[in-house]
C-alpha cells in the first residue's frame, strides 16, 4: 500500500461519515491501521463501527468487512447489553468528552477478554458529537500476569508463615523439652537420693520429709506445665468458657493478689480498685488470666520493686491495668508476646513455656474483651491492660 | 578410692540444687551452691571450687555467659566443669562452654557421683586442680 493512496477502508469511511478526505491524513491513517496492540476505530454517533484497524481485528477477531456498519454493542456481554451499558457509555463520553473503563468484552468466537477502553467524543464546531474514537487494549495477559504474581506472592507468604510456624514449633520444642526435663530430673534425682540415703543408713525423718517435699515441688511443676499444654490444645481446638456466672471482679483480683503476696512477702503489690465491680463471665478462667498476668509482672521484675494493680469501672465493662518495673519489653517482642510459645527475647531463661499470655488472650477474647501489653512510657517496666465487657460477649 | 573436693553447684532449679548439695555432702565433698552464673562468680571471688556442676539455661546469667566471664577474668582456671542440662544438642553446648564432661537431664544419681569422682581425680583443662586434693595419675 502506498502512503499517498487513500486506503480502501478510509474511502469506505469517508462514504459513511461524509467527512472530507484530507491528503495529509494518509500517513496517520496508515499508522493507525497498522497498530497491532490496540484496537483503534471510529464509531458513528449511534454507535455503528466506521473504521477498523489491524489491532481491532487481532483483538476482537472480526475482519473490517464483517464489522464495519455493525453496532458496537456486539463487543459487549449479554449482561452489559441488558443494562444498556453501550448506549450509556456513549452518553457519558458525549457529555464528558471522554470515558475510560475496564471490563469484559466479547470476541467474535464468543470468548471474553479483559479490556481497557477509552472512548473519546469527536465534536464539530457547534459542539455536536459526530463520531467517537474508541481505543481498546487487551489486558487479559496483563491481568493474568498480575493474577499469577498475586498468587505467587500469596504462596510466598503462605510459605513464610509455614516456616515461621516451624520456627515457633522448634522454639517451643526446645523450651518445652527443657522445662519438662527439669522437673523430671528433679523427680529422678530426689528418688535416687532417697534410695541411696536408705541404703547407706542415712534416711532419717528429716531427710525423708525434705525429700518428699522436693518430690511434691517437682510434681507440682510438672502438673502446671502439663496443664498449660492441655489448655493450649483445648483453646486452640475452640472450646469456649462455659461456666458463666455473675461475680465480683474486684474480689477475684484481690484473691489473686493475695496469693502472690503469700508467696512473696517482700514484694509490694499495690491495689487500687472500687469496692466492687460485678461482671458476667467464666470466673475460674478469668482467675487464670489474672494469675498469669500477675505471675508475669512478678516473675519479670526485681524482688523489691513495686507492682501496681489498678481496677476501674469503664463504659460497658471493667478495666484492669498491671504495671511493673521489671525487665520491660521491646516493641518487636510485644507483637510476638501473645502468640503460642512467643516470649520476649530478653527473657530466654526464665522458667515456663511462654504460653501464659497466649492462653490469657484466648480466654479474654472469648469473653469479648481485649488484652494488650506495652512498655512503660519512658521508664523501665511493662504495662498490661485488659478490658472485659460487663457481660461476656456483649461488647 | 573416692576423691573428695570442693564442688560448686550452679543450678536454678531449687530441688535439683538442694538435692545435689545434700548427696554430694554425704559423699564427703565441700559443697557451695548458686542459683545462677552471677551468684557463682560472686561466690568465686573468695572461694575456688575444684569442680563446677553447671546448668546452662538459667535466669540473670546463664551457663554460657558465666563461663565466658570466668575464663575472661581468669578465675579458678584449673576448675573442672561438669555440665548438667536439658539443652538439645548438649554436646555442642558443652563444647561451647569448654566443659570436661556433660550429663543430659534427667540423669541418674550414680552417673553424677561417678562423674564427679572421676573429674576430681583428673587434671582440669587449664591446669592442675588448685585445691587440696592432689590430682591422681
Amino acid at each position: 500500500m502506498s502512503l499517498l493512496e487513500e486506503s480502501e477502508i478510509a474511502r469506505a469511511n469517508r462514504a459513511i461519515t461524509g467527512l472530507p478526505f484530507l491528503p495529509g491524513e494518509i500517513a496517520f491513517r496508515v499508522l493507525v491501521e497498522s497498530v497491532q496492540d490496540y484496537a483503534i476505530f471510529l464509531l458513528g454517533p449511534q454507535g455503528q463501527v466506521l473504521t477498523w484497524n489491524q489491532g481491532a481485528e487481532r483483538i476482537k477477531g472480526y475482519t473490517a468487512d464483517e464489522i464495519i456498519g455493525e453496532h458496537f454493542s456486539r463487543f459487549y456481554t449479554p449482561e452489559e447489553i441488558a443494562e444498556n451499558r453501550p448506549a450509556r457509555l456513549l452518553e457519558v463520553a458525549s457529555r464528558d468528552g471522554r470515558v475510560e473503563i475496564e471490563g469484559w468484552r466479547v470476541r467474535k468466537d464468543g470468548t471474553r477478554f479483559w479490556a481497557d477502553v477509552i472512548l473519546t467524543a469527536l465534536k464539530d464546531e457547534d459542539g455536536h458529537t459526530y463520531a467517537y474514537a474508541k481505543v481498546t487494549r487487551d489486558l487479559t495477559e496483563k491481568r493474568a500476569a498480575e493474577e499469577r504474581e498475586r498468587r505467587l506472592l500469596a504462596e510466598q507468604e503462605a510459605r513464610a508463615a509455614a516456616e515461621e510456624a516451624l520456627i515457633a514449633r522448634d522454639r517451643f520444642l526446645s523450651i518445652a523439652s527443657h522445662e519438662l526435663k527439669t522437673p523430671a530430673a528433679s523427680l529422678r534425682l530426689t528418688v535416687d537420693s532417697l534410695l541411696r540415703a536408705r541404703s547407706t543408713g542415712r534416711l532419717d525423718d528429716e531427710r525423708l520429709e525434705s525429700g518428699l517435699n522436693r518430690l511434691s515441688t517437682a510434681t507440682s511443676r510438672l502438673d502446671t506445665l502439663v496443664n498449660e499444654l492441655l489448655d493450649v490444645s483445648r483453646l486452640q481446638s475452640g472450646t469456649r468458657p462455659s461456666a458463666m456466672e455473675r461475680f465480683d471482679f474486684v474480689a477475684l483480683v484481690r484473691d489473686v493478689v493475695e496469693r502472690f503476696t503469700d508467696a512473696d512477702d517482700d514484694r509490694r503489690i499495690v491495689v487500687t480498685a472500687p469496692d466492687e465491680s460485678w461482671i458476667v463471665g467464666d470466673a475460674s478462667r478469668l482467675d487464670q488470666v489474672v494469675t498469669n498476668v500477675m505471675d508475669n509482672a512478678v516473675k519479670y521484675s526485681p524482688i523489691d520493686e513495686r507492682v501496681e494493680v489498678d481496677v476501674a469501672d469503664v463504659p460497658g465493662g471493667v478495666a484492669l491495668t498491671v504495671t511493673d518495673r521489671g525487665v520491660g519489653i521491646d516493641d518487636e517482642a510485644v507483637a510476638r508476646l501473645f502468640e503460642a510459645f512467643g516470649r520476649g527475647t530478653n527473657v530466654e531463661h526464665i522458667p515456663g513455656l511462654g504460653l501464659g499470655l497466649f492462653i490469657s488472650r484466648q480466654i479474654v477474647e472469648h469473653h469479648g474483651g481485649r488484652i494488650q501489653v506495652e512498655p512503660r512510657q519512658g521508664e523501665q517496666g511493662t504495662v498490661m491492660r485488659m478490658w472485659l465487657p460487663r457481660e461476656a460477649g456483649s461488647e | 578410692m573416692t576423691m573428695c573436693g570442693r564442688v560448686l553447684v550452679v543450678e536454678d532449679d531449687a530441688v535439683l540444687r538442694e538435692t545435689l548439695e545434700e548427696v554430694l555432702r554425704d559423699e564427703g565433698h565441700e559443697v557451695r551452691t548458686a542459683a545462677h552464673g552471677q551468684e557463682a562468680l560472686d561466690l568465686m571471688d573468695e572461694w575456688h571450687p575444684e569442680l563446677i556442676i553447671l546448668d546452662l539455661m538459667m535466669p540473670v546469667m546463664d551457663g554460657f555467659a558465666f563461663r565466658d566471664e570466668q575464663l575472661r577474668k581468669g578465675i579458678a582456671l584449673g576448675t573442672r566443669v561438669l555440665v548438667l542440662s536439658a539443652a538439645r544438642d548438649l554436646e555442642a553446648a558443652a563444647t561451647r562452654v569448654t566443659a570436661d564432661a556433660f550429663l543430659s537431664k534427667p540423669f541418674r544419681l550414680d552417673e553424677v557421683l561417678s562423674s564427679v569422682s572421676l573429674l576430681l581425680g583428673a587434671p582440669g583443662r587449664y591446669g592442675p586442680g588448685d585445691g587440696t586434693s592432689p590430682p591422681v595419675s
